[in-house]
């Protein structure tokens, strides 16, 4: 079994010597993560990959003061996640979300997972206009926790902001979805 | 998990998010050649002043009104005529993560300057970005905040107004500047990170200065005297 976080350090200490080909590996394991963290915030394809790209150069150059033995996604999410609340500021909006066809209008035989039975089609779009419609802060904690499935200290990490933050981020927002959605807490 | 959650999880399942573009060719690009040292001081000191009017500039507020522009180190002092939107925080508040100082000088790649104090110095430091480091400390019998950074690394853009006095000082022979009146607002930007943190509003005086590589700060309801005083017992 391959030691991942050990390989990542590894990597790091490469690049943090100028190898970029340590680098290249770095960024192609994390831009997944970066894009779909930079579109979440973003709200824009073109500011997302922009903001994702902005963000590993700058990470490379200022590798030389990344604590060493940390975990590196955190800290690159953070810069990610600067660079696209920067352009989301600049752009003074961002684009709706959207679900995938396949969700919106599943056919009528197909069978759904167990965990997308939890949410009807119908469901679907009330629950992400209402997420939508949050405060920047609350929706940005829940897009990073829930649709990116990043941990509550990834979140804060990302967000800059501290676990006690994400925590009442999350509860306000989850607070006022459910008075949305009318729904008892 | 509650089951709200869990729906929202199923949710970010099934958005419609782009494909994932390859950006690593045009990040290795943007890299090439590129090496961090050694930067040109004079090129240095001309990046910095104009990424400090740049970034007051960046305040919509003080668009149109920067007076006067002072420049020391990693920090700015521009005096305008309205200042922008503040949090107000409380002393040790939006300093950044509370930090052991082993990990904090780590962190920040620099050793803390203290001055000699009775009981080991303070127990935490607190760490903005990944540059610059805060202490808490007490003088005069007054709490202050000595902060410092890699001038390299960051810039601390402070918006003062009309009234606000800004005069040039001497600290053990090298410049600086010190800041006194009514509230003035700070920013700090780590360059390197492109990280920008909110705008805070402070109350006590403050003064800037330089120590070798860093600029340092102290905060605090403190005379000039005092604060010179102060500046002068860290080593």
């Amino acid at each position: 079994m391959v030691d991942r976080p050990l390989d990542e350090a590894e990597l790091v200490e490469r690049a943090r010597r100028g190898d970029l080909g340590a680098w290249e590996t770095i960024v192609r394991a994390h831009q997944g993560i970066a894009f779909r963290t930079a579109y979440l915030l973003s709200g824009n394809a073109a500011d997302a990959e922009e903001a994702a790209q902005d963000a590993f150069v700058k990470a490379y150059r200022a590798l030389g003061r990344f604590r060493r033995g940390a975990p590196l996604r955190p800290w690159l999410l953070r810069i990610v996640a600067n660079e696209a609340k920067n352009r989301r500021r600049a752009a003074g909006r961002r684009e709706a979300l959207a679900l995938r066809e396949a969700a919106e209008n599943r056919p009528g035989g197909a069978v759904p997972s167990p965990e997308a039975a939890l949410l009807s089609g119908e469901e679907r779009k009330r629950l992400l206009a209402a997420v939508e419609r949050l405060p920047d802060e609350q929706r940005d904690a829940i897009a990073c926790r829930y649709f990116l499935e990043l941990s509550e200290a990834e979140t804060a990490a990302a967000l800059g902001i501290r676990r006690g933050t994400v925590k009442s981020r999350l509860s306000r927002g989850l607070e006022r979805l459910r008075a949305e959605l009318g729904e008892r807490p | 998990m509650s089951e709200l959650e869990q729906r929202l999880v199923v949710l970010g399942r099934e958005l419609e998010l782009p494909a994932s573009p390859d950006v690593a060719p045009a990040v290795l690009g943007r890299l090439e050649g590129w090496r961090p040292f050694p930067w040109r001081p004079v090129a240095l000191a001309f990046a910095l002043v104009a990424i400090a009017v740049g970034t007051a500039f960046a305040v919509p507020q003080a668009r149109s009104a920067i007076l006067r522009f002072f420049h020391l180190g990693g920090a700015s002092v521009v005096r305008v005529e309205t200042l922008p939107p503040a949090v107000e925080r409380s002393q040790a508040g939006g300093l950044g993560e509370p930090l052991p100082r082993t990990e904090a000088e780590r962190r920040v790649g620099f050793e803390l300057l203290l001055p000699p104090v009775h009981g080991g110095g303070p127990k935490r430091v607190y760490v903005l970005g990944s540059s610059l480091a805060s202490v808490l400390l007490h003088a005069d019998g007054r709490p202050v905040v000595l902060s410092g950074f890699i001038s390299q690394a960051g810039l601390l853009r402070k918006l003062v107004l009309q009234h606000t006095r800004v005069e040039p000082v001497r600290v053990a022979g090298v410049p600086g500047l010190w800041v006194q009146g009514p509230p003035h607002v700070l920013t700090y930007f780590d360059r390197e990170l492109g990280l920008q943190e909110r705008p805070i509003r402070i109350h006590g005086n403050v003064l800037l200065w330089t120590h070798g590589p860093l600029t340092l700060r102290l905060e605090g309801r403190l005379t000039r005297a005092q604060a010179l005083e102060l500046a002068r017992q860290l080593g």
